[in-house]
């Protein structure tokens, strides 16, 4: 076995290599033809032989956004909706994360089951009533509105609990013997060991929510709430033979979510094979 | 050691042992607020949707009536929305056993330690973490009519006849599944290597010892031990196949597709009856239809797989 390796290996090699190669080439194409696309003129997009590189660079598909639609407002809208919510997400997770690992109360195992059987229903589903709840407390169209149904994710409670659960007990009981109240513990101890898995859901969270088009698309109605995918949608429809102007607004949309992605590629695998990216 | 005395006071300590009434309150006000919450906004949205069914409620009519079965009669004649049933129910037949399937097999090639392992990873889980709307407005040019459309210009190149992907209803729709897999292909990769990944190596040497091949590794060790994992993915895969909605809407919408009512799903069915025409109670029988069917499809799955195994 050990030595050269057989030609029949290599060949096994070579071919998986190919296999694997040309099929994650298709999956990322549609993105690699829309970045050149977005950088072209607007009389070299459809031609008769289309060509992959713009033969002459340009910036006025990008440059011409904010004329015909605000969507620097779309964009802080989103940023704001998409913060509050991993806010409030790691806040919360990281609490109840916290009680459920770590303390033995009457209901616990019932409150927890309720937080996690929710996980399988999708928003879709009970998306008549929450509007209706929205609509009652005068939050149609308004941020409030657009984030409040995002504020909680039972995945990311899961996963807190399950990491806190590795946090030693001698710890936390060496810090109460020396004095420190529950908080404290909570505080100085859990908070900064949690800062990882914390970081992890907060990621997910953030992608998911700027990425929600759903809940957007019913709650927000009027132009200056729209957020980055509303605004996109309503500006293709528009504007639906404007190629360039509409590629180029799909990459300022995904270009944020690209960025964190190759920038914690570990932490939101890990932490997306766990939740989901579902709430 | 439950109780430790500390200058003079005495500490609850250790899990498991009996709380003090400030470790009782501590707790109850970490997890209230968001227990209050997930009652608000899932639990009793569900609930209500449920009771919801039963009635005729419709935000522009001040009257309220309890309609016993109305509404589920009403959906069996209701052509738009058997259409959108029989569509939904071809994205879960179609998308779940593809994604399953290709999941699996990418997986497992990566898994057999090739190199640049992460960056073929990275690639396929690109679309996954990428927002629906770029992605299927993307997709929407390259199905377009004519010379437009990238896809039809590949055909071209092929020497083989266009296609009308967004005037055919049949072929739309699967155009649609296409951008759904496409979507989430990523996902099931991921999930399906992290479990192979869980593998304890020895059960494959000891495969290996014993003579088998790699094939056989992987049909006799690798999949019976990812059946808990693959179970899983069939389980998101189904309920996202049977909840679809963005790509659906953004396709069916705009000026270069006659096809909207055709390729309509159990979402945007939702979505139209009850946020286009305000019929909310009709809006939630459907969701009553779409809750009931999923738990359904669960339930099956995993007797299904508990069958097999046993």
């Amino acid at each position: 076995m050990i030595g050269y390796p057989s030609a029949k290996r290599i060949w096994a090699r070579v071919g998986l290599h190919l296999f694997l190669g040309l099929s994650s080439f298709l999956m990322v194409a549609p993105f690699i033809w829309v970045f050149f696309t977005s950088f072209k003129r607007s009389n070299e997009i459809v031609t008769e032989t289309p060509q992959l590189l713009p033969a002459v660079w340009t910036l006025e598909n990008y440059l011409k956004l904010p004329k015909v639609a605000p969507f620097v407002r779309f964009f802080l809208n989103s940023i704001v909706v998409s913060g509050v919510s991993t806010f409030c997400i790691a806040l919360g997770s990281a609490a109840c994360g916290y009680v459920f690992a770590k303390y033995r109360f009457r209901g616990r195992d019932f409150l927890f089951f309720l937080v996690i059987s929710t996980i399988l229903i999708p928003l879709q589903t009970y998306i008549v009533p929450l509007y209706l709840l929205t609509w009652k407390l005068g939050w149609i169209n308004s941020y409030q509105g657009l984030i409040f149904p995002l504020i909680i994710m039972s995945s990311g409670i899961f996963f807190l609990r399950q990491n806190i659960m590795g946090i030693p007990d001698e710890l936390i009981d060496a810090a109460r013997v020396d004095g420190a109240s529950e908080w404290r513990v909570f505080l100085s101890i859990i908070l900064p060991l949690s800062l990882s898995p914390i970081a992890a859901i907060s990621i997910v969270n953030w992608v998911y929510t700027w990425s929600l088009f759903i809940w957007p698309l019913i709650v927000a109605n009027s132009t200056e709430m729209f957020t980055m995918e509303l605004g996109l949608m309503y500006f293709q429809r528009e504007y639906a033979v404007d190629y360039g102007g509409i590629m180029a607004a799909c990459m300022i949309t995904l270009l944020p979510v690209l960025v964190v992605f190759l920038a914690f590629r570990t932490r939101i695998i890990e932490g997306v094979a766990f939740t989901g990216m579902k709430h | 050691m439950n109780v430790a005395v500390v200058k003079g006071k005495r500490v609850a300590v250790g899990v498991g042992s009996r709380l003090t009434r400030s470790q009782i309150a501590f707790l109850w006000s970490m997890v209230m607020p968001v227990i209050v919450l997930f009652i608000i906004i899932r639990v009793i949205p569900v609930l209500v949707v449920l009771l919801m069914s039963f009635t005729n409620y419709n935000m522009n009519r001040p009257l309220v009536r309890f309609l016993p079965y109305q509404n589920f009669l009403r959906l069996f004649g209701d052509p738009n929305f058997m259409t959108a049933f029989v569509n939904s129910t071809e994205f879960v037949l179609v998308a779940v056993p593809v994604e399953i399937l290709l999941g699996l097999a990418f997986a497992i090639y990566l898994h057999r330690k090739v190199r640049f392992e992460s960056v073929y990873e990275t690639l396929y889980f690109l679309p996954y973490i990428v927002p629906m709307v770029p992605a299927a407005i993307i997709w929407k040019w390259i199905y377009a009519p004519g010379t437009y459309g990238l896809a039809n210009y590949l055909l071209d190149q092929m020497g083989l006849p266009r296609v009308g992907w967004m005037s055919t209803p049949q072929i739309s729709l699967l155009a649609v599944i296409g951008i759904h897999v496409w979507k989430q292909l990523g996902f099931f990769v991921i999930v399906f290597l992290v479990g192979l990944k869980n593998i304890p190596a020895s059960f494959r040497e000891a495969a290996v010892v014993d003579g088998a091949t790699l094939w056989q590794v992987t049909r006799n060790v690798d999949l019976p031990l990812l059946k808990p994992v693959i179970l899983f993915g069939v389980v998101m895969a189904t309920i996202w196949a049977w909840s679809a909605f963005t790509e659906v809407y953004i396709i069916s919408q705009g000026t270069d597709i006659s096809t909207g009512a055709e390729i309509q799903v159990m979402v945007t069915r939702i979505y139209a009856e009850g946020f286009l025409y305000f019929n909310m109670g009709y809006a939630s029988a459907i969701s009553f239809v779409l809750f009931i069917v999923s738990l359904m499809l669960v339930a099956v799955q995993f007797r299904l797989f508990r069958v097999e195994s046993a």
